[in-house]
This record gives structure tokens, sequence and C-alpha cells, in this order.
């Protein structure tokens, strides 16, 4: 199950990132979406894996794809070529990333210490609540904050004679 | 259960389980084959006209129309699949389907009827378990992927009344969802709970619909929106952009999107019934049986899915501009306000 999952989600972001058309690429999006839904699933957290698909694969990619229709009706001219900058900052950027996920994984305690056996019970939203509330209010404030700012800046960009 | 279980060597849990893979997918494919010959019936009845009757089952038997249904299936099947040249095949291809497999989903996680306890073993009446920890979220999340079957004809037909359709369609699907969820997370919030048979064991005195009554009329207009239904059919909108999404179909693809519809239908009257008509409940009866109970859900079933197509051939269709000053500036409002009440009165009463 973790392998299927787990091919899923590389291959569609694989696709997604060689994908000349621009539609295919965002429903590439959406399987790769679908794939950590599943891996959030046999982690046994179920809240995350329908969060997952109603904010990412729901709202977000069809407002992507919204755009994209919008904009460019069917067939898309030739992209620019990418500077060698670009391509050789975003592969460092990603491998950077990737080396980080790497080492939080391997210092993670659970390595050393197993968890105990059995099945854990499945997260549900009211553990999700306490978590987000109680644990961590501060960063919950601050993201919410954030999220608040870029609104308000996106409204100003685009409606300049408020 | 024991009974028919042994009869097919098989254990009783297992034999239960392949039975409800069985109801939950045929019960509402039938449904909503049925619901095509509704449609066809009732506009005529409500428009005051006679409606398709000419088939005739083997040459003789009327039935009320009832043959149609078999004539368009076969009419469907024989017909020459047509794809158009400047289409993208693979996703021409793949659309129906992505339309077809999330409406066959949604049902999945509702209970049709009280839990059946026997020889020590409970039997769940709906294909999820109940502590799954999806409960509601589980519709809706397959509620927001439905919309990529509209938006994958649309795109791959190459055709510009279909761009639009599919545009519109992602649009809408994005204005109402906010309205809908916040309406259901009030449910939430008044059940303590957010699986489905627990909000239906909350409402065996009260029905949601009265304490969450402007909840309810946010999530019914929604789920038209949600639908594709006239009042908020913009995705086809035939007076303006020919059939939209799927002007170019034809033959059994055709079909698919159709009958997809369908089931959206039967499933959003489903969750109608499970949030705000006290599911498989009857009212005055304190501990129903389970026919009892299930004969009470498929009664308001079939009286929800009655009100949509009721709806459909009453109500004219809204301007899209006014589809859009409804869903920011009056259903989102209502819903927040509705959310906050909630809220307080539960902060009131600690």
């Amino acid at each position: 199950m973790f392998l299927t999952f787990a091919l899923i989600t590389l291959l569609g972001a694989l696709s997604l990132a060689f994908q000349k058309n621009l539609v295919v690429a965002g429903l590439c999006m959406v399987l790769t979406f679908f794939g950590v839904a599943g891996l959030f699933l046999l982690l046994a957290n179920p809240v995350a894996a329908a969060l997952q698909v109603i904010v990412y694969s729901g709202a977000i990619v069809v407002l992507v794809l919204f755009v994209i229709m919008l904009l460019s009706a069917h067939e898309e001219e030739e992209a620019l070529k990418a500077h060698a900058i670009q391509r050789w900052g975003s592969a460092a950027a990603a491998l950077a990333l990737a080396g980080g996920a790497v080492k939080v994984v391997l210092s993670s305690s659970f390595l050393r210490t197993p968890p105990s056996p059995g099945i854990p019970p499945p997260m549900d939203l009211g553990a999700l609540g306490n978590a987000l509330f109680k644990n961590h209010l501060a960063a919950f404030e601050i993201v919410g904050l954030l999220l608040l700012a870029t609104m308000v800046g996106a409204v100003v960009l685009v409606k300049r004679d408020l | 259960m024991e009974f028919l279980a042994r009869l097919l060597h098989l254990q009783p849990q297992t034999f239960w389980m392949i039975a409800k893979v069985i109801i939950v997918f045929a019960g509402p494919l039938t449904l909503a084959a049925l619901l095509t010959w509704v449609e066809r019936r009732g506009s005529a009845m409500i428009q005051d006209r006679i409606g398709p009757n000419r088939a005739l089952l083997f040459g003789r038997w009327r039935l009320l129309g009832l043959p149609q249904l078999a004539a368009d299936g076969i009419k469907f099947f024989l017909k020459e699949d047509l794809v158009t040249a400047d289409a993208n095949k693979a996703l021409f291809w793949l659309a129906p389907f992505l339309a077809f497999v999330p409406a066959m989903m949604g049902f999945a996680v509702i209970p049709f009827g009280r839990s059946l306890v026997q020889g020590g073993q409970t039997y769940h009446m709906s294909l999820l378990e109940p502590g799954n920890g999806m409960g509601m979220l589980y519709p809706l999340a397959i509620g927001s992927v439905a919309v990529y079957g509209i938006l994958t004809a649309a795109w791959s037909s190459n055709n510009k009344w279909s761009i639009l359709g599919g545009m519109r369609a992602s649009a809408q699907m994005v204005s109402y969802e906010l309205a809908m969820s916040l309406a259901v997370v009030a449910i939430f919030l008044r059940t303590g709970g957010y699986d489905p048979h627990e909000i239906i064991a909350h409402q065996a005195v009260l029905w949601n619909v009265i304490p969450q009554f402007f909840g309810f009329l946010v999530f019914f207009v929604c789920m038209f929106a949600e639908t594709n239904r006239l009042p908020f059919d913009f995705a086809e909108g035939e007076s303006e952009i020919v059939a939209g999404f799927h002007t170019e179909y034809g033959s059994m693809k055709f079909a698919l999107l159709q009958l997809s519809e369908y089931v959206h239908i039967v499933t959003a009257a489903a969750l109608i019934v499970t949030l705000y008509f006290g599911g498989w409940q009857v009212p005055f009866v304190a501990a129903p049986s389970v026919t009892l109970s299930i004969a009470a859900f498929v009664l308001k079933l079939v009286f929800f899915c009655w009100v949509f197509i009721w709806i459909r051939w009453t109500v004219p269709r809204f301007r899209f501009d006014q589809l859009m000053f409804m869903g920011w500036k009056v259903m989102l409002p209502l819903s927040l306000g509705n959310l906050m009440v909630q809220a307080f009165l539960m902060y009131r009463r600690g």
C-alpha cells in the first residue's frame, strides 16, 4: 500500500515537472495530492487526508486550472527558455529541501526506539483542534495574520482606485 | 443475515460487506436511472404536456413511458462514438470517468438505516463503518473533486463553448464550497461530533432543520450549485453556450456524464436528509425497527430527489453575476453568521 501511494505521488510529481501541457500538468498535480492523501491515510490520519483533498485537490488546483483556462484558451505558445541560472538555482533549492527532509527523518527519535506495536487510534477532528488551538496557538495566529496580509496586498494590487 | 450468509458459505461479516458494496453502488445508480424518467415525465406534468410515452415494451405495453429508459440505453450503446479531430483524445476519453467515479463514491458514508444487531454482531448500514475518522469530511472531499470531470470534459473538447462552461463550473464551485462547508461545520458544532451516525443519533428528538434553519437554507442552495442543476446550471447553460461542457459529447460518453449528474442528485439528497432531516429517524417513533428506518430514509431520499426536479422546472436560471453576488454576498455571510451564533450559543451553555 505504501509503495502504491508513494509511486502515485512520485510519478504524478515527475510528470507534473516534465509535462508541457499546462492543464495536463494541473491534473498530474491533483494525482500527486491524492497520493499524499493516501499516505496520510496510512499514517492513521484520515482528517489530514480529507483536508488535503478538500483544500488542495478541491479548491486550490481548481482555481489554478480556472486561471490557466482564462488566460490561454487552448494551445499554449512556446514557453521561454529557462536561463541557466534559474535551472541551477532551482536544482540547488530542490536538493537543499530534499537534504533537509532526509536529515529530519534520520534524526527522528522513532528510528532508535520503534513505537509500540499495535494500531494507534486514528486522528479525529477534536484532536486536531486541540493540537492547533492549544499546543500551536501562536503559530496558528501568525499564519492567519500572514494570510490576511497577503489577501489585503492582493486586493490593493488589483484595485488601485479603492 | 446469518442464514443468507450460510447459504453462500460466507462469514456473516464478509457477506454483509459484499452486500453493502452492491447496495451502495447499485442503489443510487438505479435511482438515478429512474430519475431520468421522472425528470422527463415530471417536467411534462409541470408544463402541462404529455412527455415521452411512445416507446412500447414488446410493441405492446406502454407502462407510463418507462420503456423509454431501455430505448435510450440501447440508442446510446449503438450510436457512433465521435471524437472531434482537434480534441485531446486521452483526456476526452478520461473525462466521463472522472465525472462518474466521484459521483458513485459519495454515497459510501451515508447510513441508510438503523444498525442491525443480530447474534451478538452489529451490522452498520453504511459502507464506511462509524469511527473511521473521516466522517462527514468524506462527502465534502469527494464533492470537491467532482468538478474535475466537468473541467476535463470542457477543456479536452477544444471548443469555445465548452471551455466557457468549464470556467463557469470552476468559478461556481470555488464560490459555493466555502459557504457549504461552513454550514456543515455548524452541524458539527451542534452535534459535538462529525460522524454521520452520531449526527443522526443526535437528531432523535429534534431534526436539525429547525434549530439550523439558516444553515439548511445555505446548504440546500449550495447543493444545487454543486450538482450543477437549474437554477445553477451555468456549466451547461443551453440557451447561451449550446450545451456547455458536454457540447462535443455523444453516445455512451454523454450518457455517463448525464448519469453522473443524476447520481449527484441522489447523493445530494442523501446528504440533506442525513444532515438536516434526521437520516433514518422516524418522527414520533422512538426506536424504529430496521425495516421501518430504511423505509423512512428511502422515502425522504426520494422526496428530496423530486424536489431537485421540481425546482428545475419551476425556477428560471440566474445570470452569472447574480450567481457570484449570491455566493459571496448572501450565502457566505449567512453561513458565517449562522456559525457564529451557533458557537455563541454553545459558549453560553458552557
